[in-house]
């Protein structure tokens, strides 16, 4: 849980991931004593049953180590579960809430409490008044329930959900240290004449640092033991609030103990939840797709480069101009969305009860079967000029097919995605009916994605149901109409930059048609239109890659699955590569979002994207806040946040970075490789660069750079592929910059800018573009 | 005026959110958890007070039940450190248990109640148990001077 405050940070804006948290930097000196103390307990106790206790339970007992163990297990529980648990963090208010205080608001709000007035006071970086013992930890920078401390030695706040294993650790340690320091001088005392052996001079080392700790370990206890009996906190103590008053939160010594005993476990907030179940969903998929499919990719590529070079050379030239069809009308979109609501609550238990490790991935399994079908039949078609040409328009159409298949797919990007993935994950803890979304990124799009029920139920699925089923029925129904269309229009006319700014568009509007033949005349509108759906699209694109990335896996499986991947590999890059020029911002919007998702405890947001527009980093908000006048200041922090980028957590970054970098560098490997194979042809490189399709849209951003290469051996080769590659580098770079600003207001100004924002059962947000 | 919705994807498909009223944490008892009771006057025109009412104290029971320190929370306290906290993985926690309820019971009365009056309840965990939050909807096609921003009173909302 510190590493989750830590990250959550200051996350409102999304800012570049170039830019760190400027109110949370990385410290490493807080790594400090934690780490100190880490070493100092399990060393030692290592090294005391390494030399002393064979001795012990040769003399005495085996009892002795197997008490020792026990012990040393309860410490190590204790300490693990108070430094990584959440000790109660708030979340961050959402804007709504403080909407009827304003300036002339007090900063302190009185509420009375068993006969006793307490204040409560105004957080500024949180955006509410205080409960009564809460506090703002500055080292967290987090509101905590019932706040304690902020320990250094479990850089960890001590909060309501921690308390209890705080205090057993430290009375399971001063048990622990009496322990060893006792045994130890067993040892030393029977050893007199051997002090100068090893195990002695060891003995005798341990011994010290026990009795070094036990002084200050035993008065901590001392002091949380009273402090437990009566009933206060660290922080009420120190600060001697009931010093010489009454205390109002003391329930006499017996129910205190039992309280902070026996109580059950308090919960944490949702949003948090979400946010480390994103974050380990996602990173779960990059390493999946990682490890699994590059290898795969390659060896299929190779393979399939290597095989008839005159059908690729066809299908590239259809590849370019076979873009992905655009993704769905919001309409459609919309129902899905209400309906994947109700399916969060089912799915959200599950997904909590069993946390599978890759839902999404799962999700997309099925809809990726039917590519492979296309792709067989394209292959045919092609050959025999049949008007089904499913293969290769899913082929390309992966990413934004996603969209018009499933509704929360890539396309969908943040409606649906974010509106499923959240949901679920956050949902499930009290989801059962009520929905509970918890937060987000923009919407709750987990439970669209990894609704069992609608994972499971594949075919059949209608439109808006494919949201969240992913049937691999609707994908086929969609791709086969939009892939026989698309080949009636690749036939029917060739201009590759139109075509390929289609994949651009076909991106970053997800509100365009599917249909592929409509698609070329909203090229250009389309473009402009994308303001509000490029952050989306950028969010949606890892769940692309993962789409991409199971329905690769499961197109292998296909009967023709070798020549499928033949087809497929050249249009992907080709696609791939478009894309990856066309979305610059996605590794920022999906940290963006992954940060909204989550944390409350740097973002002030709830649902959506309003988070990020709104938390200010706290350091500006706390500095303005109302230590010089009696009321807040709430419009000090109004005006910072779209100015000041609030912070967001370091953890999405480095992923995406790191990964971004490593796959264009293995992109442009692989580009290299399939172009050897495929020299003569020429046409290799068209689909060579960038061919991991389903990768992340990181690395098809960092395609983009590659592509320089590919793009200018390409059209030193004249090849046919380099025409339409070409100018749609050129047209999508320009591109590039445009939504990155945008990307960063754009949580601002979502709601006003066609999006809107609908609260469903439970509160679940959805932003819907309009 | 009273907005008829059939079930709540119509209500998030013709209704615009219009303000959100926010019901505070009672502490006249401690840091139990309890919401106020009070009616806001933003939903006077909403909804019936005795139906407000029960919602708020049956939710307010559940809560008590859920911290309420018995025997079953103190054997799941000495389970969970005999197992090293490890039981935690598989089982759910008494706590976790009774918001599932909850969480039933707030969808229950969304789409019984709020709902078809245009109010939504959001569950309380969701804003860290300090707030709950009740979404109040103005369908857009009969009234014209609904507004989408929160920002607008409640005035707005008539």
């Amino acid at each position: 849980m510190p590493g989750s405050s830590k990250s959550g940070g200051a996350g409102g804006l999304p800012s570049p991931p170039h830019t760190a948290s400027p109110s949370r930097p990385l410290r490493p000196s807080r790594y400090v004593p934690v780490s100190a103390a880490t070493a100092f307990l399990v060393g030692s106790t290592t090294l005391f049953f390494c030399f002393t206790c064979p001795w012990l339970s040769e003399q005495f007992s085996v009892v002795v180590p197997i008490y020792n163990g026990v012990t040393f297990l309860f410490v190590l529980a204790n300490f693990c579960m108070a430094t990584f648990m959440d000790p109660g963090i708030f979340p961050r208010a959402d804007e709504d809430e403080d909407k009827e205080d304003d300036f002339r608001a007090p900063l302190y709000k009185t509420v009375e409490i068993r006969g006793i007035q307490v204040r409560m006071k105004w957080c500024s970086t949180c955006r509410f008044y205080r409960p009564p013992r809460c506090s703002h930890c500055s080292v967290c920078d987090n509101c905590v329930e019932d706040f304690d401390h902020h320990c250094p030695w479990v850089n960890n706040c001590i909060g309501r959900r921690n308390y209890r294993h705080f205090f057993l650790f430290l009375l399971s340690l001063t048990v622990h240290i009496m322990g060893v320091f006792g045994f130890g001088l067993l040892y030393v005392l029977y050893h007199t004449q051997q002090l100068d052996t090893v195990h002695s001079a060891v003995t005798m080392a341990v011994m010290c640092v026990a009795g070094l700790f036990f002084i200050p370990v035993a008065g901590l206890t001392g002091f949380h033991m009273v402090l437990v009996a009566r009933g206060r906190t660290t922080n009420e103590q120190v600060t001697g609030k009931f010093r010489g008053g009454v205390n109002p939160f003391t329930n006499g010594c017996w129910k205190n103990v039992s309280h902070v005993l026996c109580s059950s476990q308090a919960p944490r907030s949702l949003s948090l939840f979400v946010h480390h179940r994103c974050l380990w969903i996602y990173s779960m998929l990059i390493v999946y797709i990682w490890l699994y499919y590059y290898p795969l990719k390659q060896c299929v590529e190779l393979q399939s480069s290597l095989h008839s070079k005159s059908s690729l050379e066809m299908m590239e030239s259809q590849s370019c101009d076979a873009e992905p069809p655009p993704p769905p009308k919001p309409e459609l979109r919309y129902p899905g969305l209400s309906r994947g609501h109700q399916e969060q609550h089912t799915e959200e238990s599950s997904l909590l009860s069993k946390a599978p490790p890759t839902p999404t991935m799962y999700k997309y399994r099925p809809t990726y079967s039917s590519p492979g079908k296309n792709h067989t039949a394209l292959t045919h078609a092609y050959a025999n000029q049949s008007s089904q040409q499913p293969g290769f328009r899913s082929e390309p159409s992966l990413d934004g097919r996603e969209a018009p298949g499933e509704r929360g797919g890539g396309g969908l990007g943040g409606g649906g995605d974010r509106p499923g993935g959240g949901g679920s994950v956050g949902g499930a803890p009290g989801s059962g009916g009520g929905g509970i979304p918890g937060y987000s990124l923009g919407g709750r799009s987990y439970p669209s994605f990894s609704d069992p029920t609608v994972l499971s139920s594949g075919g059949g699925a209608s439109r808006s149901s494919s949201v969240r089923s992913g049937s691999a029925h609707n994908a086929a129904h969609i791709s086969e109409a939009t892939t026989s269309t698309s080949y009636k229009s690749l036939a029917n006319q060739t201009p590759p930059p139109r075509n390929g700014s289609l994949s651009y568009d076909s991106l970053l509007t997800p509100s365009e048609s599917p249909d592929f033949e409509s698609a070329a005349p909203d090229m250009s509108p389309g473009r402009h239109r994308t303001p509000a759906p490029p952050p989306v699209l950028g969010y949606s694109s890892p769940y692309l890659s993962a789409q991409l990335s199971q329905q690769r896996d499961a197109e292998l499986h296909q009967p023709s699955a070798s020549s499928v991947a033949l087809l497929s590999s050249p249009h992907r890059a080709h696609y791939l590569r478009v894309t990856s020029s066309s979305s610059p911002p996605p590794p920022p919007e999906r940290e963006r979002l992954l940060q909204e998702s989550h944390s409350h405890s740097h973002h002030s947001h709830s649902h959506s994207s309003r988070p990020p527009r709104f938390s200010r980093p706290p350091l500006l908000s706390d500095s303005a806040a109302p230590h010089h006048y009696p009321y807040r200041t709430r419009s000090t922090d109004t005006p910072l946040a779209p100015s000041t980028h609030p912070p967001r957590s370091p953890h999405p970054p480095p992923l995406g970075k790191s990964l971004s970098y490593s796959s264009a560098a293995a992109a442009e490997m692989q580009y290299r490789m399939v172009r050897k194979a495929s020299a003569s042809a020429g046409g290799g490189g068209g689909g060579g660069g960038g061919i991991q399709a389903p990768k992340d849209e990181i690395q098809m951003k960092l395609l983009s750079r590659t592509n320089g290469q590919p793009r200018s051996s390409l059209s030193s080769s004249g090849s046919t592929p380099s025409s339409p590659s070409h100018p749609i580098s050129m047209s999508t770079r320009p591109g590039q910059a445009y939504p990155s600003p945008g990307n960063t207001q754009s949580p601002a100004h979502k709601l006003g800018g066609g999006v809107k924002k609908v609260t469903g059962v439970g509160g679940t947000t959805y932003e819907i573009s309009v | 005026m009273a907005t008829e919705f059939h079930n709540l994807q119509e209500l998030r498909h013709s209704a615009s959110l219009a303000n959100k009223v926010f019901l505070q944490r009672d502490y006249s008892d401690g840091t139990t958890c309890r919401f106020q009771t009070k009616f806001p006057s933003e939903l006077e025109s909403r909804i019936e007070r005795p139906l407000f009412e029960d919602t708020v104290k049956r939710l307010n029971t559940y809560y008590a039940e859920a911290e309420k320190m018995g025997g079953q929370s103190y054997l799941e306290g000495c389970l969970a450190c005999a197992t090293a906290y490890l039981i935690f993985l598989c089982m759910e926690t008494r706590y976790e248990k009774v918001l599932k309820k909850i969480g039933r019971y707030i969808q229950e009365q969304n789409e019984k109640i709020y709902a078809p009056r245009g109010l939504l309840i959001t569950d309380p965990i969701e804003r860290g148990m300090r707030v709950i939050e009740i979404s109040i909807y103005e369908d857009r096609g009969s009234s014209g001077s609904c507004s989408g921003s929160s920002s607008t009173s409640g005035s707005s909302a008539r």
